[in-house]
């Protein structure tokens, strides 16, 4: 297959993308992109389509002078504006490309205006480099996570609770599942980051300045002094925040791929009867049969179908092996993001499937027509190959901007593997019933 | 001063009857959220709508991430807008210069895809790392044989106007390329982008009239039509901020006049038609324009009637991203019996903020490069029963209870013409009128009120939440 020199249609997205869904994730954190003003501008609408909730990403929206003579000064009036205007805890600054080619020394910029500003006195300010040009918006995603717990974890009295770490981008019912799984197994956790009320909010007429909810900084403080971290979603990222604190701290890591399917949900359950030595409460027992109950009644239709699965690098991984447990044949398994470790596992669950990483539409489009797909499951990004080649989509995981509802697809667990075997029987029979897309 | 939330932003808030100027057409204030884009999102709004371009984004992948299909300009035929193309440098190529890549890159795209021309947007980091785009784009137009337009649009260079600038620069030169001979008296439709449609519920009005419209910049253009853009005899303008620099530089070059006009309301697309009447001034046409206008505006009259009965009195605020629309907007609100109460733009100019004055009443809040935050208050303070503006504000609105209606260019009803102010009415009557504004935010419980244990049946324990409606 011919690869493309140029990008066509690109699959992924930029690594500011992935700070800001780590720092709404955190109690009373305002986002400030260290660039133009565009960047913050576009990604604010990006999610705002997709989450369908107000974003608000601040910008120290550089212009020529600053681009010439540095940033500094502008970073610093966005600092200073962002704490007058929002009252944030927590300032999560993330660089764009622009900030990174001209050379600013953020984090010495940062210890400026820490001294030189009294206002900064009660927050919490955390950099992150997040070049576009260097990786994806899931290592943007990584990066911040590490960010996080690099500033502010301190070392203290043991807690005896379990870090579980969002290492992938899921939506806020998935991780309210998390919350709920955890909080019915009756064990002391800190979930971080925790997006589920941020970008999820009710209506309540009168919205605070920054949303209510999110991973609370003593929690993230306290994550040097927990028993163990799991990473949900970390099964193929470089080292992260899990890795960080297991150097400087101590505190053991899992990294775990996300629970989709049974295996993998499994792999999280064992994981935590072992850290925690409390059986899985019996409710998730019978989930988990619900599952299975689920797969069974729908083995037929989904046998030896042919699938295109794309998108970020975990749930790509997650939703293949629900694939194959359900005897459907993965024809393509493609990623956006270029990491060799996502290829070496697409590999080893679906040998036999095209697998790519690094990828970008025109190159999926193309190993789809010469394969007969029958269903495409990823971001909403890919509809023009459904509707091209008129097969069905399922749109999961983000972007997702012409359904509703990408803030309540729950996947996770036994309970969303359950409505996602649904979902694909049901997408296969209504493209069937209409013949196409 | 009505909001006070960010030091130096004063100039750029006041109600009418303050005092003019209104501070504009600056850099947006660091930190305080502004709703702008950048140079190259201007650039790229202007531009993406011709549908058989190619449209290659030189820079790292967000940028062409971000914009890819984002317009609501839709097409009649041609459809490699749809695609997003990038040049998606990585670290290397912003070390050693991205001019070898985009070279290969654009020998690809047009061997894959055989477009009629190309354009080449530039990022920030381009503008850094110094790539001559210029250069670059002027040996591979030699050597493919098509025009590969440079997009001088670095993100930071200024703010979306100056997008604007560099696209109406890309378009002027390759306007004037291509020979034809209209048969007909003809126009240009110079800031018309077919968002969701819209051109083709215009267009048939002036072939009606015996007007040949040559171009439409941009919606739903083709290459070819731009290039013979300079046969019209009249460019209308319809978005002034985006499209007037063309518009002028037409004037000079070829001597083709214009007239600032819009497409939005039934006053001002009338207007439109008897504008152009009037320039090719035959009484024959003239009366077909004023047949046309009595026959549309009375075949949508007792639709908009029945509309306007239902939400004349509701306060409205418009925050669009260019004046010329914000001022329509106004008219079209006057037609519908509504109040404007707030009124913001992110581009507008002296001019147009002068403009505005002179149409709202006193006391309504104009404001220049808002921000989520300002715009919370004004809605609350001014008590607007309803927001237009894009996806951005749309969620603002909903959470404060405050009905919304996009008009921004990913908006998927058409809103131009006759039919179009039908649309509008409609969207601004189910959104103001929707029963979801009447459910009750807070639930009365019955646990805590110790002295109400018995059962009510009725709505008795209702308790209305205010919804500034």
């Amino acid at each position: 297959m011919s690869k493309s020199l140029a990008t066509v249609n690109p699959c992924s997205m930029c690594m500011p993308m992935g700070s800001v869904l780590v720092f709404r994730g955190i109690e009373g954190c305002m986002p400030l992109f260290h660039g133009s003003q565009g960047c913050s501008t576009y990604m604010r609408l990006y999610l705002a389509h997709h989450f369908r909730e107000p974003v608000d990403i601040a910008s120290s929206a550089l212009s020529e002078k600053g681009a010439v003579y540095g940033g500094a000064a502008n970073l610093k009036q966005g600092l200073k504006n962002v704490i007058n205007g929002y009252h944030p805890k927590v300032i999560g600054i993330a660089t764009t490309c622009l900030a990174e080619t001209i050379g600013d020394d953020v984090p010495q910029i940062v210890r400026e205006f820490q001294a030189e500003e009294p206002l900064a006195k009660d927050v919490t300010i955390i950099s992150v480099s997040t070049p576009s040009y260097a990786a994806s918006h899931e290592v943007g995603y990584r990066v911040a996570l590490k960010g996080l717990v690099q500033t502010m974890a301190r070392k203290s009295k043991q807690s005896g609770r379990i870090n579980v770490l969002v290492g992938a981008i899921i939506s806020p019912a998935d991780v309210r599942y998390l919350r709920r799984l955890l909080d019915d197994w009756g064990l002391g956790y800190i979930l971080m980051p925790d997006i589920s009320e941020t970008l999820d909010a009710p209506l309540c007429q009168d919205p605070p300045l920054i949303p209510a909810g999110g991973t609370p900084l003593d929690d993230i403080r306290d994550t040097a002094n927990s028993k163990a971290t799991l990473t949900i979603g970390g099964w193929v990222q470089e080292p992260g925040a899990g890795d960080y604190l297991e150097r400087e701290f101590e505190v053991p890591h899992i990294a775990l791929p996300l629970p989709l399917g049974q295996e993998f949900t499994d792999r999280l359950a064992a994981n935590l009867e072992e850290l925690t030595g409390i059986s899985m409460p019996e409710s998730y027992e019978q989930e988990r049969g619900r599952l299975l109950d689920t797969m069974v009644d729908a083995h037929k239709i989904l046998a030896d179908v042919k699938t295109a699965v794309y998108g970020d690098t975990e749930m790509v991984l997650g939703i293949t092996r629900i694939m194959t447990e359900l005897g459907m044949r993965p024809q393509i398994v493609a990623s956006g993001a270029a990491n060799p470790a996502f290829a070496e596992k697409a590999k080893e669950l679906a040998p036999g499937s095209k697998v790519m990483m690094g990828a970008d539409f025109s190159q999926i489009a193309e190993e789809a027509s010469s394969r007969d797909i029958e269903l495409m499951v990823g971001p909403f990004t890919g509809r023009g190959i459904a509707r091209k080649e008129k097969i069905p989509l399922l749109r999961v995981g983000l972007p997702n901007h012409d359904r509703y509802g990408a803030s309540h697809q729950l996947l996770l667990g036994y309970e969303g593997s359950m409505y996602l075997v649904e979902e694909m029987a049901n997408a296969l029979l209504e493209g069937r019933e209409r013949g196409s897309a | 001063m009505i909001v006070k939330i960010f030091e130096g932003r004063e100039g750029h808030i006041q109600q009418k009857g303050d005092g003019l100027p209104l501070a504009c057409n600056n850099e947006s204030l660091a930190g305080a959220v502004s709703q702008r884009a950048c140079v190259y999102s201007g650039a790229r709004v202007v531009l993406n709508p011709i549908t058989d371009a190619l449209h290659l984004v030189h820079g790292p992948i967000g940028c062409a991430s971000y914009t890819w299909d984002i317009r609501g300009s839709t097409s009649s035929g041609p459809d490699l807008y749809r695609n997003s193309f990038s040049t998606d440098m990585k670290e290397l190529d912003v070390v050693f210069g991205g001019e070898k890549k985009l070279a290969e890159d654009l020998r690809e795209l047009a061997d894959r895809y055989h477009p009629p021309a190309i354009f080449v947007y530039s990022t920030c980091i381009v503008g850094i790392i110094g790539d001559d785009l210029q250069s670059i784009c002027r040996r591979a137009s030699e050597e493919l044989c098509i025009p590969i337009l440079p997009v001088k649009s670095e993100g930071f260079r200024g703010n979306k106007n100056e997008g604007y600038k560099a696209a109406c620069n890309a378009l002027n030169e390759l306007i004037g390329t291509r020979n034809y001979a209209p048969r007909h008296p003809s126009i240009n439709l110079l800031g018309e982008y077919n968002v969701a449609g819209d051109l083709w519920f215009v267009k048939p009005f002036f072939q009606e009239m015996g007007i040949e419209v040559v171009a439409a910049l941009t919606g739903d253009a083709r290459v070819a039509e731009i290039q013979r853009a300079h046969t019209a005899q009249l460019n209308l303008v319809q978005c002034s901020g985006s499209m007037t620099y063309l518009a002028k530089k037409m004037e000079e070059k070829y001597g083709i006049p214009y007239r600032r006009i819009s497409f939005f309301g039934l006053q001002d697309m009338s207007n439109a038609l008897s504008t152009v009447a009037e320039f090719f001034a035959s009484p024959e046409r003239k009366r077909k324009a004023e047949e046309l206008i009595l026959r549309e505006t009375a075949q949508v009259m007792p639709q908009i009637e029945a509309y306007r009965a239902k939400v004349a009195g509701k306060k409205a605020a418009i925050y669009m991203g260019g004046a010329a629309k914000a001022v329509s907007l106004v008219r079209a609100f006057q037609e519908m019996g509504m109040e404007v109460v707030i009124i913001g733009t992110q581009t507008g100019d002296r001019d147009d903020y002068q403009k505005i004055a002179c149409i709202v009443k006193d006391g309504t809040v104009i404001i220049d490069d808002a921000n989520p935050l300002e715009l919370k208050e004004l809605l609350f303070k001014q008590k607007a029963d309803l927001l237009v503006a894009g996806v951005k504000e749309r969620f603002l609105a909903y959470k404060m209870g405050i009905a919304f209606c996009d008009f921004n260019h990913d908006r998927t009803m058409n809103f131009e013409g006759y039919v179009g102010m039908v649309n509008f009415a409609r969207e601004v009557s189910i959104t103001i009128n929707s029963p979801v504004w009447q459910l009750p935010v807070k639930r009365t419980s019955r646990i805590g009120s110790a002295s109400q244990l018995s059962i009510t049946t009725g709505s008795e324990n209702y308790v209305q939440e205010p919804c500034h409606s």
